[in-house]
């Protein structure tokens, strides 16, 4: 295949998107066709890349000298692509609802289908460079989508996640600016770029430039302490939060995170360093904290978004125990943590397009008037806890029998993290599920009328995640298994 | 092919959530939660039918030798596999007999508690996954069925839906959950040492493997103890069997404390007996404070009950402490001590489920919770309150009751035992324990029986003999009499279990 | 001898006598021959760099074909050509951009006073890039902070005419300051061609007789032309200056007129003393160290500031701590990223300073942030352009801010001690101009409530009512994406210039 492709996959939605204000749609209905069409055909093309995946690399433009914009395909590249492009036809189809009660919409979705672009740019970037330059262009594309209401709460927010994501950026590019001195290249390569025979004495001076750098991508995978900005994003439209702050850029955080520190400065360095330690530290640290914050959360989104902020140290947790089979654990979550939180993020968006409840206490008995909805949210809690024979399971096995065969001193409390996380989980889930479903003996079913679950556009999404999760449950050896492949080849 | 024996797991689940579906119908349609009576009938007759097959079939499918079947791959290396063997058969023996005495039960009693279809389908469910859990082959298979029964069993708990009910559900969640991911921590690590999941006795941890890493290894063994003792209501997390006890409707409450603490029991059989091995554990701290901890557990829980005033708490305590007697038998790791510690578990079952069973006459009949409203009780139920009084003292362990014979073996075990001090000091809580016993149970029977001539003065009127559900009082026998019974002829329950105990240990 | 050749000196010529030239002239005219003065010798010194670029090498030339000590010279190389067609692109686009607020604040009879003094500005400026001596280029200093005095007088009010004071005492200071260093190499010298006294200076320089001399001498010059570009802690005078005076006028100053002396700096370093003394003395450290105080003071202030334009302008502080910063590393590599950023800045800073009129116009003239709500609405033009600056100032990928920040961070790259101060100054100066620049971004692009605009009768600007400063800001955003995305030819060029340099 050419491998131009991968750049068209990228450039169409940008220009699709930044097309949408520009167009003269006669109806709203044409409008969302438009963009609809866009998206499908972008993930038929990005599909098609990732089953005939093209052997080189290809190069936009260059930057100067040694900095070049190049995409290329490899496997985990075609990891994140493959749920990007699958998440987001189904994302886009559910906000055509949502949106109905947010207003200026032509706005959303220009921004909405650009940061598809984006996203599969981190996702094809050949090298560093390319992918620290779109990860700075998600965070600006992104923070229009965060301020979409423009209320005062939604400026600050947007504030936040800016300062935070262009601060985090900042020091991801020391670590950029390393990797193009003391890397024979700038492409990822599998096991790392790093000349050892350069680096010589600065070894430790590098552990602690890996240090910069990770703790600065970490801020899109909203590590503790630079995850404020997610909770506060919660007050974007839920399609943003169900999607990007749920998936795609917080995942691209993480992605970016297994670039450097498997495909740059390689893991046979930092293996058993102190680098690895502090790092392990701050994930573990995010993992139990993300939840205890979620616990005491009364807002449904914002728990939700600690949530992430836990899950997604769970996929750090895996990166950062360096071994092939952390990886294919942190990948694995990856995968599943995308299905389970974007179908529980999209039942709490239902919800509130249904009734504009947005607190825990306020959605007492609303299982027996939306009961796809919180089935779905069920499904997805459960999920989430990491019961047996749904997907979350699946991935935190994995990553506890990666931490288990650690060597590293610290793994074992990985493990311990994860089920304490996953306690806390159960009772910030469980609690929604209970009261949803079990109100209470004499609780008045008429203050709830009126309410009923939403049409097929939003149910299609939820019952497709349900059905993944449980398919991922079940029946996870074929998906495992690649990526087991993959990791491999990566360390 | 040996699929046939998933039938009595899939015949009440499939049952159960039809029910359920139906339930769920019924109140999206918005009808009014009483029944008629009709529907009421049918609903019985089916349910009925569905427990006394799977009953059937599940007994079969026990009875009619090993059945091995890997039904498919949850993971590359982990089938989701079922073997039924020794224990299992036990389990399910005790499982199927006191379900389906439960379940008669049930049918009357549920009439004033109402959603009934919402019940039985839970119901149903909770026996589909019991059996799947006595069936499973290797530790991520149980697992996963324990977290079911956790998840199926909770909203029996809540089945009233009042506040404290659904707090006590809660509670009764969080403190599973939290057990069962200690268990979870204990099934990572050993997955990584032991050669399989797969349940082989004597256990299959990997020696060359282990080497060196006896300390983590040893942490996790503890860590699923506790965690799996929680269900067990072992102590420090028992504190769930008390909260949820009270509130659930009482068939709920005999099959939580008949069968899903034993549950946790099983679980712990498992995890030491058949994953780890009892020589890994042997002589280390993990054995000491295990003893340790089951002894506070029947002291203390004796103790409250003691004190407590709720009849049902009063039960619940009980059940804390009567179950960690199996744990104490368990954790001794001597072969009789395990056999009697097997017995306990039969024996167990048939006594407490057949006193909550009591205790729900008393709140059918009357709304009576509390111990010192029960005064001349016996007067208006005399059957009932005899069937009390006989799984009373089978509980305190008279002979020839049948708690006498599985105390009679814990004791002996432990006194066989080379367990330092704890060979002396088992035996010596045990008895406390049982006077405590005595001491929690008896006088509701004295009191039941014989209010005193002040009481029979001011309450004329009750002390009638009343009609007595027969519905309720049928079941209530059969149990009775298996406690009594099954001391008087234990013999086929002692040669199986003391077998059993022999291939362990 | 090519005909290419005397463009330079032409230029200088040009512009010096179509100062007076304007004087008698109308306002319009004046504006119509400056613009066409601007845009000449623009095109010739573009001609001029594609001269030294075919030939490959730099030229001398002879003014009036006298000797040394007694002839002046002009010396061109690749990167004076560079610089010098910047500035006049740069300048072009700040008078095209400032017009209407020119027309507005300045009284009608003072109009051609003002082309008078931007004329002379440019010339000087050319001058001082072109010149080859020493004193000449002293002289040239003078008369470029005479017309920046005039450039931010000449809206009269109160606070200018405060801050022309100021600017005026700082700068003769600095003045006096390079005068006496120059004064001392003459006296060490004998010379003032700047080749020639580099000879000297390397032999006195080997015989080690007048090392103190020489320091101090380069202490001064160093410390003279700090004060006059605003290095912190020299910066008091900035703020005002830029903050009040009209629009081109703070475009000019911030991105040319500063420049112009580092430039002279650069030069004073490579080509009067010698760039591996100035390595070899303490003065790098110390420009180092305030260069990188600046970027984070600078940002600091620029935070607490109450008004878009003196934000902007306490902005340039920091940036001009970049540009020393990248000095004091004292590698070539360094100064490569200086003389980048030299160019990006003045792309960016001028952008800003007119687009920040821009949006200041759609505000009802008040250039509050509180006013500012919403302004990216009702003059989309200005609001993009802030957006693109805001962003390139920021270090944006696509944008030049990012390439130079690059340039500055691999300069830094395996430098013993000053690698980690200056990649974490980079990252929290980065971090603090988010703060500030797309604090503001947001602001112009949140909805002002209906009934505030209403009362404060903002005013919708489209690009029709002001198309030169469109046009302007156009041009702006494209130079600073081409810098952004197809940097590698221009700092190629700056490469072979500065290797023509020494």
């Amino acid at each position: 295949m050419d491998p131009i492709i991968l750049a068209v996959a990228v450039l169409l939605p940008v220009f699709g998107g930044a097309l949408i204000p520009l167009l003269p749609f006669r109806s709203r209905r044409q409008m969302l066709i438009y963009i609809e069409a866009v998206v499908l055909l972008n993930t038929v093309l990005v599909l098609t890349a990732l089953l005939n995946r093209p052997a080189d690399g290809f190069v936009l433009f260059h930057l100067n000298g040694k900095l070049s914009i190049s995409f290329q395909l490899d496997g985990l590249g075609t990891v994140f692509a493959a749920i990007v492009s699958l998440l987001w036809p189904l994302a886009t189809l559910y906000a055509f609802e949502y949106m109905t009660h947010e207003g200026h919409e032509k706005y959303f979705f220009m921004f909405y289908t650009i940061t598809y672009g984006i996203t599969l740019g981190i996702a094809f970037a050949e090298d560093i460079v390319t992918m620290y330059c779109f990860y700075e262009m998600l965070t600006l594309v992104t923070l229009p989508l965060i301020l979409h209401t423009l209320s005062r709460e939604a400026i600050l927010a947007g504030r936040t996640y800016l300062y935070y994501s262009l601060g985090g950026a900042a020091f991801a590019f020391i670590g950029m600016i390393f990797i193009l001195n003391y890397g024979s290249t700038a492409d990822f390569t599998p096991g790392g770029v790093l000349m050892l025979a350069k680096v010589g004495d600065s070894q430790d001076l590098l552990l602690l430039i890996y240090v910069l750098c990770f703790l600065g991508f970490s801020v899109k995978a909203a590590m503790f302490p630079f995850g404020g900005w997610l909770p506060k994003a919660g007050v974007a439209p839920t399609p943003v939060t169900a999607l990007l702050h749920a998936v795609a850029v917080v995942k691209a955080g993480a992605f970016t995170l297994m670039r450097i520190t498997y495909y740059s400065f390689g893991v046979s360095f930092l293996r058993g360093t102190w680098a690895q330690t502090v790092v392990m530290v701050f994930v573990l640290i995010t993992i139990v904290y993300g939840c205890s914050r979620a616990l005491k959360e009364t807002h449904l989104k914002r728990r939700l978004a600690y949530s992430t902020m836990s899950n997604l140290s769970y996929i750090l947790f895996g990166v950062v125990l360096m071994s092939p089979l952390g990886l294919t654990g942190a990948l694995c979550h990856m995968i599943f943590h995308a299905v389970m939180k974007i179908c529980s993020f999209f039942c709490a968006g239902a919800v509130i397009y249904k009734s504009g409840r947005n607190y825990i206490h306020e959605l007492d008995g609303m299982g027996r008037k939306m009961p796809k909805v919180f089935g779905a949210f069920t499904v997805s809690a459960f999920a989430l806890m990491g019961v047996p024979g749904l997907c979350g399971f699946i991935s935190k096995w994995n990553l506890a029998k990666a931490a288990v065969e650690n060597p590293h001193p610290l793994a074992i409390f990985g493990v311990a993290a994860l089920l304490i996380s996953a306690l806390l989980t159960a009772i910030y889930m469980l609690t929604i599920v209970v009261r949803a479903f079990f109100p209470g003996k004499d609780f008045d079913y008429h203050t709830l009328d009126g309410i009923t679950d939403p049409t097929w556009k939003m149910l299609l999404p939820l019952g497709i995640f349900v059905v993944l999760m449980v398919l991922f449950g079940l029946h996870s050896a074929p998906i495992v298994s690649a990526l087991s492949k993959l990791a491999a080849a990566a360390v | 092919m040996n699929m046939w024996i998933f039938l009595p797991v899939l015949l009440p689940a499939v049952a159960g959530i039809t029910l359920l579906a139906a339930s769920f119908r019924g109140h999206l349609a918005g009808k009014a939660d009483g029944e008629s009576t009709q529907a009421r009938r049918t609903l019985h007759t089916f349910t009925a039918a569905v427990l006394v097959l799977t009953a059937v079939l599940a007994l079969l499918a026990a009875w009619s030798g090993e059945h091995e079947v890997t039904l498919f791959y949850l993971m590359e290396d982990i089938p989701v596999y079922f073997h039924i063997d020794a224990v299992g058969r036990l389990f399910v023996t005790v499982v199927s007999i006191v379900w389906l005495c439960v379940g008669f039960y049930s049918f009357t009693y549920m009439e004033h508690e109402g959603e009934e279809k919402r019940f039985f389908g839970f119901f149903l469910l909770v026996y589909a996954v019991l059996i799947a859990l006595d069936f499973s082959g290797n530790l991520v298979t149980m697992y996963l069925f324990y977290e079911l029964m956790t998840l199926c069993s909770m909203p029996l708990v809540l089945h009233n839906g009042s506040r404290e009910a659904i707090m006590a559900a809660l509670k009764y969640l969080f403190y599973s959950m939290c057990g069962a991911y200690l268990g979870l921590f204990g099934i990572f690590c050993l997955y990584h040492y032991c050669d399989t999941l797969a349940f082989t006795a004597g256990g299959t941890l990997n020696n060359a493997a282990a080497s060196g890493h006896t300390g983590l290894l040893l942490v996790a063994v503890f860590a699923m103890l506790i965690g799996f003792g929680a269900k067990a209501g072992m102590f420090p997390l028992h504190a769930w069997l008390p909260a949820a006890h009270p509130v659930a409707p009482s068939p709920a409450s005999a099959a939580l404390s008949g069968i899903i603490v034993k549950s946790g029991v099983l679980a712990v059989i498992r995890v030491v007996f058949y994953i780890a091995g009892p020589d890994l554990i042997r002589g280390t701290w993990v054995q000491t404070v295990w003893m340790t901890l089951t002894l506070i557990t029947i002291f203390m829980g004796s103790l409250l009950a003691f004190r407590e005033p709720v009849f049902k708490k009063r039960l619940a305590y009980s059940t804390v402490s009567q179950v960690s007697y199996i744990l104490f038998g368990l954790s001794v790791l001597q072969p009789e001590a395990m056999g009697g510690a097997l017995l306990h578990v039969v024996f167990h079952a048939f006594i407490k489920c057949a006193l909550f069973l009591t205790a729900g006459v008393f709140i059918f009949k009357y709304g009576k919770t509390r111990v010192e409203e029960l005064d001349g009780i016996g007067k208006r139920l005399p059957k009932t309150l005899w069937c009390y009084t006989f799984a009373s003292l089978a509980l305190i362990g008279i002979p020839p009751t049948s708690g006498f014979i599985s105390k009679w073996h814990l004791a002996e075990g432990a006194l066989a035992a080379p367990v330092g001090i704890f060979r002396y000091l088992g035996p010596v809580v045990l008895l406390i324990s049982a006077l405590l016993t005595a001491g929690y149970l008896l006088p509701v029977t004295v009191r039941g029986f014989l209010p005193g001539r002040d009481w029979q003065t001011e309450h004329r009127a009750e002390t009638i003999p009343e009609k007595e559900p027969v519905g309720m009082l049928v079941p209530l026998l059969v149990l009775a009499a298996l406690a009594v019974l099954l001391g008087l002829f234990p013999n086929p329950v002692i040669s199986y279990v003391t077998d059993l105990a022999a291939t362990l240990l | 001898m090519a005909f290419v050749q005397n463009f330079p000196f032409f230029c200088i010529i040009l512009t010096l006598f179509s100062g007076p030239l304007s004087s008698i002239l109308s306002g319009k005219a004046a504006r119509r021959l400056n613009l066409m003065v601007i845009t000449l010798v623009g095109a010739m010194n573009t001609a001029v760099l594609a001269f030294v670029l075919k030939n490959g090498t730099y030229y001398v030339y002879k003014m009036g074909h006298f000797p040394a000590p007694w002839g002046n010279e002009i010396r061109v190389g690749v990167l004076e050509a560079v610089m010098a067609v910047f500035f006049c692109l740069i300048m072009l686009l700040s008078m095209l951009g400032g017009m209407r607020e020119r027309e507005q604040e300045i009284e009608e009879s003072k109009q051609n006073l003002y082309y008078i003094m931007v004329n002379l500005l440019l010339s000087s400026l050319l001058a001082l890039v072109y010149t080859n001596d020493l004193f000449t280029a002293y002289v040239f200093v003078e008369i470029n902070t005479i017309s920046a005095c005039g450039l931010i007088m000449i809206k009269q009010n109160g606070r200018t005419i405060v801050a022309a004071t100021r600017y005026m005492i700082m700068s003769l200071l600095g003045s006096g300051m390079l005068l006496l260093g120059i004064c001392f190499l003459y006296g060490i010298t004998g010379q003032l061609l700047m080749s020639n006294i580099q000879e000297s200076v390397s032999k006195i320089h080997l015989s080690g007789v007048y090392d103190t001399p020489l320091i101090v001498a380069l202490g001064l010059m160093s410390v003279g032309l700090a004060v006059k570009s605003a290095l912190f802690p020299f910066h008091g005078w900035l703020p005002d200056a830029y903050g009040y005076s009209t629009v081109s006028s703070a475009a000019i100053l911030s991105s040319l007129v500063s420049k112009g002396y580092i430039f002279l700096l650069l030069k004073i370093f490579y080509r009067v003393v010698g760039f591996g003394i100035v390595r070899e003395s303490k003065v790098i450290h110390v420009l180092f160290v305030f260069g990188i105080l600046g970027m984070i003071i600078g940002s600091v202030d620029a935070i607490r500031a109450n008004s878009i334009r003196r934000m902007i302008a306490y902005s340039s502080v920091a940036q001009i701590g970049y540009i020393y910063m990248g000095f004091g590393l004292g590698t070539t590599a360094g100064v490569l990223a200086s003389v980048f950023h030299i160019i990006s800045h003045a792309a960016a800073k001028s952008l800003l300073f007119v687009s920040a009129s821009g949006i200041t116009d759609a505000s009802g003239d008040s250039t509050d942030f509180f006013d500012l709500t919403g302004a990216g609405y009702r003059n989309k033009v200005a609001g993009v352009a802030f957006t693109a600056g805001a962003l390139s100032m920021v270090g944006f990928p696509m944008f030049s801010g990012f390439i130079s920040k690059i340039m500055f961070a691999q300069a830094a790259v395996g430098h013993a001690h000053k690698m980690l101060p200056t990649l974490i100054a980079l990252a929290i100066s980065t971090i603090l101009n988010t703060v500030y620049f797309l604090k503001t971004v947001i602001r112009i692009y949140t909805p002002a409530r209906r009934e505030e605009a209403k009362e404060k009768q903002y005013q919708t600007i489209t690009m029709r009512q002001q198309p030169a400063k469109a046009a302007a800001l156009i041009c702006f955003i494209i130079l600073n994406l081409i810098l952004g995305l197809f940097s590698q030819p221009i700092v190629n060029w700056l490469e072979q210039g500065l290797r023509m340099f020494a």
